[in-house]
């Protein structure tokens, strides 16, 4: 069945777009990640407007995160204190990103700013992820127990300035590597249409020590916040949210992300990992590839000012 | 009139308004006159909209007091969307990277070109004829802006690409032969609109040529709008973005509640 998108202008087949949010929110579920670095591409590669899809899936993933943060908000698995500062960071980095695109956009230079990012962030997290996992696979299988990580334990970013105590985190740390992670993902959350789910935790468990109880929780809230803004300020700046479209993703995705979830619980921890690396590595390739490639097509068209700009 | 009572009903407004058109030119002084009417004089976009085609009906009129003149008639049926400025970019590698380089800006291009006609348009009329009508992709005016640094030996290229990447998207076409007559002097022809046509103000604008003279012009006035839902989303997006944007989060946020709520398991 096709629908008429109101914003993007175009046709589109309402049961592939559906099947798409449900297969991202399948993965999303299964390895407890917002999926948007999925779900964008697969957007721009079925033809949707490379700025409507990103600007959409700021808004589909509002949606998946609000889910998620209630579950975690309920288990009182989020620690607000640390997720308020993350914020305040990710607002401005999402002003930044909002800005940054409109510029790029009349430049002709998004598509090639959009493909050069995912490259780079989905092939070192994707890499470093595939190392983590394969290690974790041997030491099981080796039989050798897990380095732990004590919380006293301190790097170079513990000797900052500012300090802050986040009492639910046990952390007394400097809040400026904390604004400015929140603004980075916020950022990059604006630019690329991702939640940036797979980077925070990461940086929030291994530069900040956030323990690991509180660490997705913390991230998911700063996610919600950061896309909804994100979704506004699409709204007003770039004006490429479509909201039909962003309808069906979200419907599509919670529904996955239900059954995706329960599938997971079937699987190892460092099992999804690998999983989950390869798919991001997958990605990044993609990308890699269409950047590398002697293009088929020389020249594009933009439509810049007058009927249907 | 064979013609009128074979169409359904919904052309029969269009043929009757035509008749009369007819009975009112019967007194001008002029050898042929050319009358057009279209099937619709509003194209009106949905949720369900995935193209759609006009169908436009005409007639050569004759003065019935002088003789028809010896050699053909040829019918050129133009359709032209409003005004787009359009930057053409060609890509080029940099750094071992596939990059948008050159560009060239296209500042008042029509953003739909549909070109009907009863033979190839080279072959209907002179150079002079076809620029100043605009008659034909090689034909159109393309105004460049005044920033472009494209060389002058390069410039036809991004002309042509722009004009390629158009037709490819089914948003410029040329289609000779295209116009069915069904009688001596009576034609019809139908455009198809793609489902990618952008809203405003269509002329659409008839041609009748005799060995390269044109004779007479018509020309009528076509609307394409977006009605109801969209119409309001479209409006709300683009007059009220924060209202739209607060719109958007509320509803993303009721999705996810509402979803922890139906499948919460605990």
């Amino acid at each position: 069945m096709q629908l008429y998108l109101p914003i993007a202008e175009i046709p589109v087949n309402i049961f592939m777009i559906f099947g798409m949010g449900g297969a991202v929110g399948f993965l999303s579920g299964l390895f407890g990640i917002g999926g948007g670095f999925l779900l964008t591409p697969l957007l721009i590669f079925s033809g949707i407007p490379p700025a409507v899809a990103v600007a959409t899936v700021t808004t589909q993933v509002t949606a998946s995160s609000t889910s998620a943060v209630l579950t975690y908000w309920r288990r009182k698995a989020i620690d607000f204190k640390l997720g308020t500062m993350l914020l305040v960071g990710g607002i401005s980095g999402s002003i930044v990103g909002v800005f940054l695109f409109e510029v790029l956009q009349n430049l002709g230079q998004l598509d090639l700013v959009i493909s050069l990012s995912y490259v780079t962030f989905l092939g070192t997290i994707g890499t470093l992820m595939l190392f983590e996992s394969l290690r974790a696979m041997r030491r099981r299988r080796s039989g050798g127990a897990a380095r732990i990580r004590r919380p006293g334990q301190h790097n170079w970013i513990h000797g900052l300035p500012f300090k802050m105590r986040f009492r639910q985190s046990k952390l007394y740390v400097s809040v400026i590597p904390v604004l400015f992670l929140g603004a980075t993902i916020g950022f990059l959350g604006t630019i690329l249409g991702i939640g940036g789910g797979f980077m925070m935790v990461p940086a929030l468990i291994y530069l900040l020590r956030v323990p690991t109880n509180v660490v997705i929780g913390t991230s998911l809230l700063q996610i919600l916040f950061t896309m909804a803004t994100a979704t506004v300020l699409h709204s007003i700046g770039t004006q490429t949210v479509d909201i039909v479209l962003a309808l069906t993703l979200m419907i599509g995705g919670v529904i996955g992300a239900q059954f995706g979830a329960r599938m997971g619980q079937n699987l190892r921890g460092d099992q999804l990992r690998l999983l989950l690396a390869l798919l991001v590595l997958l990605v990044g390739l993609r990308f890699a590839v269409d950047l590398l490639l002697t293009p088929t097509d020389f020249y594009s068209i933009a439509i810049m000012g007058g009927a249907g700009s | 009139m064979t013609a009128c009572t074979r169409l359904s009903t919904r052309w029969l407004k269009p043929c009757l308004g035509l008749l009369l058109g007819l009975f009112l030119l019967g007194g001008e002084g002029r050898a042929e006159e050319l009358v057009t009417a279209l099937s619709s004089d509003v194209v009106s976009i949905q949720s369900n909209f995935t193209g759609t085609e006009i169908v436009i009906f005409g007639q050569i009129g004759m003065d019935p007091q002088t003789l028809s003149r010896p050699g053909r008639y040829d019918i050129i049926i133009k359709v032209v969307g409003p005004d787009q400025q359009i930057t053409t970019r060609r890509k080029g590698r940099f750094l071992g990277v596939w990059v948008n380089r050159d560009y060239e800006t296209f500042v008042a291009v029509p953003s739909f070109y549909s070109l009907a006609s009863t033979g190839r348009v080279g072959e209907l009329g002179g150079r002079e004829l076809l620029d100043a009508h605009a008659l034909g992709l090689n034909h159109l005016n393309l105004p460049v802006s005044g920033s472009s640094h494209v060389p002058l030996s390069e410039r036809d290229d991004f002309r042509e690409a722009f004009l390629r990447l158009r037709t490819e998207q089914g948003l410029y076409a040329e289609r000779p032969e295209s116009i069915e007559f069904l009688t001596n002097t009576m034609f019809r022809t139908t455009v198809p609109l793609p489902a990618n046509i952008p809203v405003g103000k269509y002329s659409i604008q008839g041609f009748l040529i005799q060995d390269g003279v044109l004779l007479s012009r018509t020309e009528q006035e076509l609307a394409v709008a977006k009605i109801g839902f969209e119409q309001v989303t479209y409006n709300l997006a683009r007059h009220h973005p924060l209202v739209y944007g607060v719109l958007a989060v509320i509803l993303a946020t009721v999705t996810g509640w509402l979803a922890g709520v139906i499948f919460r398991k605990d």
